[in-house]
């Protein structure tokens, strides 16, 4: 029964994500429906990453790092696909450097050291002018090149990153769930718990850790290289921003940490209500939803939206119940 | 005689600073079941926490089975076969009994060998085939020293390790669990048990060892060292309510 209610809304949402281009949406409506499923997607990864115990605030260095990377292979005559991939890749890398490099930290510590990385790749792209542009940054960023066995326009309406967002978005979900259901996801519960007894178990923590980190880098760094393409504009204050850090935290919680789909839905919910419905008539207080939204999760719903809806498997809810060693 | 499967040689360790064992040696044979007992702060925990390397060795050698582990950390020497089963028990709460089985058997070691250890564990404690799809949180004290040293065994360990398994039973889950350890031991499982429960690990140690202030001072088979007038000294005139009750 439940599974048929699933089977159901997963159609109708696959129809809903289908139809926008299809349906002569506006040029610019488009580009904001995948701009929130870009956020779906690196909300996901975010959850990813926290579903292994690692607490970040610094996704923004993931996202721009596949944005300048992608932006630069592009600029130097790649096709703007591989282009994208190869930033998803430098994103990897960069997550999984900083991954190691803050292996020793957790919580608190480790938040002020992802914050801090993002914003040291804020300054080098700020400073490196011969490769960055600098504050400046890079422009004329190719489009997306039309397929010439797609009967869409991928040139001037924005159909072709319109469809590889919602490709992206599915992916990051796929590869979520994948983790959830096998030994990694087990290993990255045990390295969240509690590391010690992790390594008791035979489980080493820091491979684990690694490649949470690389696995949530490049799915953020595969989104900031098709957003690079889509705005076609790179600059260090817009993708090394805080908002590309923040946002993407904000979402996650307020969907439900650790669920599979909460993050990609609580993205493109706060993502539309504030681009759609505010941005137009109260441009001022445009972001007020990602605050409230925060200080509902902090004060009424510490499980997030996921835990009002039935779900195939309660979500985990911490520290109950177990004696911890009293040592 | 049969070679030791664990050799602790004038080990050295504690924290930081302090001191905890003096030139500790002991050994532990294949199949045996061997019990550590002494007063608190005798170095018991920390002895087991040093064999699994959780806390490092400032001198001497532990050898399993003949090589160095001693240096090695926690998750190469579980992967050669040492499990511990921590005080307190240290689950993964919000995981289910299911997933902490499953985390147990983490090891190559004790791949494909999942099925037979869990008809083993379910016949031993069948609550936790009941409860398999709970969170480990929501068990019961004694459900919940069941499922860690279930999770132990899933791992096949060579040597298993108990840091004080009877720690804040009910006496009716404590002889339910010595009935488990007993069949454990008869599968050929090699077990080295610390605890204040003496009188307990006693009856069921092959042998035993007597730890003081860093030192074992006696060690001998476990019910003769039961009537040992040193281990009578060194733990009833302390303990008002005699050996078998636990003191912390």
């Amino acid at each position: 029964m439940r599974y048929r209610a699933w089977i159901g809304i997963s159609l109708v949402a696959g129809v809903l994500l289908v139809l926008p281009p299809l349906t002569g949406f506006h040029p610019y409506y488009l580009y904001l429906v995948s701009t929130a499923l870009l956020f779906g997607t690196v909300a996901t990864s975010w959850n990813l990453l926290a579903y292994a115990g690692q607490i970040s605030f610094g996704h923004a260095a993931f996202f721009g790092l596949g944005g300048y990377g992608a932006a630069l292979a592009s600029l130097a005559g790649l096709s703007p696909w591989l282009a994208i991939a190869l930033g998803g890749g430098i994103g990897a890398v960069g997550a999984a450097g900083i991954g190691l490099a803050s292996a020793r930290l957790r919580g608190a510590y480790l938040a002020l050291a992802t914050l801090a990385y993002a914003e040291i790749w804020r300054g080098i792209a700020h400073n490196w002018t011969a490769v960055s542009g600098g504050g400046a940054g890079l422009i004329g960023i190719p489009p997306l090149p039309t397929l010439a066995w797609l009967p869409l326009d991928f040139t001037r309406g924005r159909a072709g990153s319109y469809y590889l967002s919602v490709a992206f978005l599915l992916v990051a979900i796929a590869v979520f769930a994948g983790v959830l259901h096998s030994r990694l996801g087990l290993a990255f519960a045990a390295v969240r718990e509690e590391e010690e007894r992790a390594g008791l178990l035979g489980v080493h923590p820091l491979p684990w850790k690694i490649l949470a980190f690389a696995l949530s880098g490049f799915f953020s760094a595969l989104a900031g290289g098709l957003y690079v393409h889509m705005v076609r504009v790179v600059e260090p204050d817009l993708i090394f921003s805080r908002y590309f850090s923040i946002l993407p935290l904000v979402m996650a919680t307020f969907g439900g940490l650790h669920t599979l789909l909460g993050p990609a839905m609580a993205a493109l919910g706060l993502y539309l209500v504030s681009e759609l419905l505010l941005h137009p008539y109260v441009p001022a207080f445009h972001q007020l939803p990602y605050a409230l939204a925060l200080i509902v999760v902090v004060l009424y719903l510490p499980g997030g939206l996921a835990t009002l809806l039935p779900s195939p498997r309660p979500s985990p809810q911490r520290g109950e119940g177990t004696q911890h060693g009293a040592t | 005689m049969t070679r030791a499967l664990l050799e602790v040689e004038g080990v050295e360790a504690g924290y930081d600073d302090v001191r905890v064992l003096h030139a500790c040696s002991l050994e532990v044979r294949a199949g045996e079941f061997v019990a550590l007992v002494g007063p608190n702060g005798a170095g018991k925990s920390t002895l087991l926490k040093t064999i699994t390397g959780l806390l490092p060795v400032s001198a001497g050698a532990i050898r399993l089975d003949g090589e160095r582990i001693d240096g090695l950390p926690p998750y190469a020497i579980a992967a050669r076969g040492v499990a511990l089963i921590p005080e307190g028990r240290r689950l993964f709460a919000p995981l289910t009994v299911r997933e902490n089985l499953e985390l147990g058997a983490f090891l190559p070691r004790a791949h494909g060998q999942e099925e037979e250890t869990l008809r083993l564990i379910f016949r031993l404690f069948p609550v936790l085939q009941e409860k398999a799809l709970a969170p480990a949180g929501v068990l019961s004290g004694g459900e919940q020293q069941m499922l860690a040293l279930a999770r132990g065994l899933m791992a096949r360990p060579r040597l298993l390790c108990l840091d004080d398994p009877f720690l804040g039973l009910a006496r009716l889950v404590t002889n339910r669990f010595c009935q488990a350890i007993r069949e454990i031991t008869a599968e050929g499982m090699t077990i080295l048990a610390a605890g204040q429960h003496v009188r307990r690990l006693l009856r069921l140690a092959h042998r035993a060892y007597l730890l003081e202030e860093g030192h074992v001072v006696l060690s001998g088979p476990g019910t003769g060292l039961l009537q040992d007038e040193r281990l009578r000294r060194s733990l009833i005139e302390l303990i008002p309510g005699g050996v078998d009750q636990p003191t912390g």
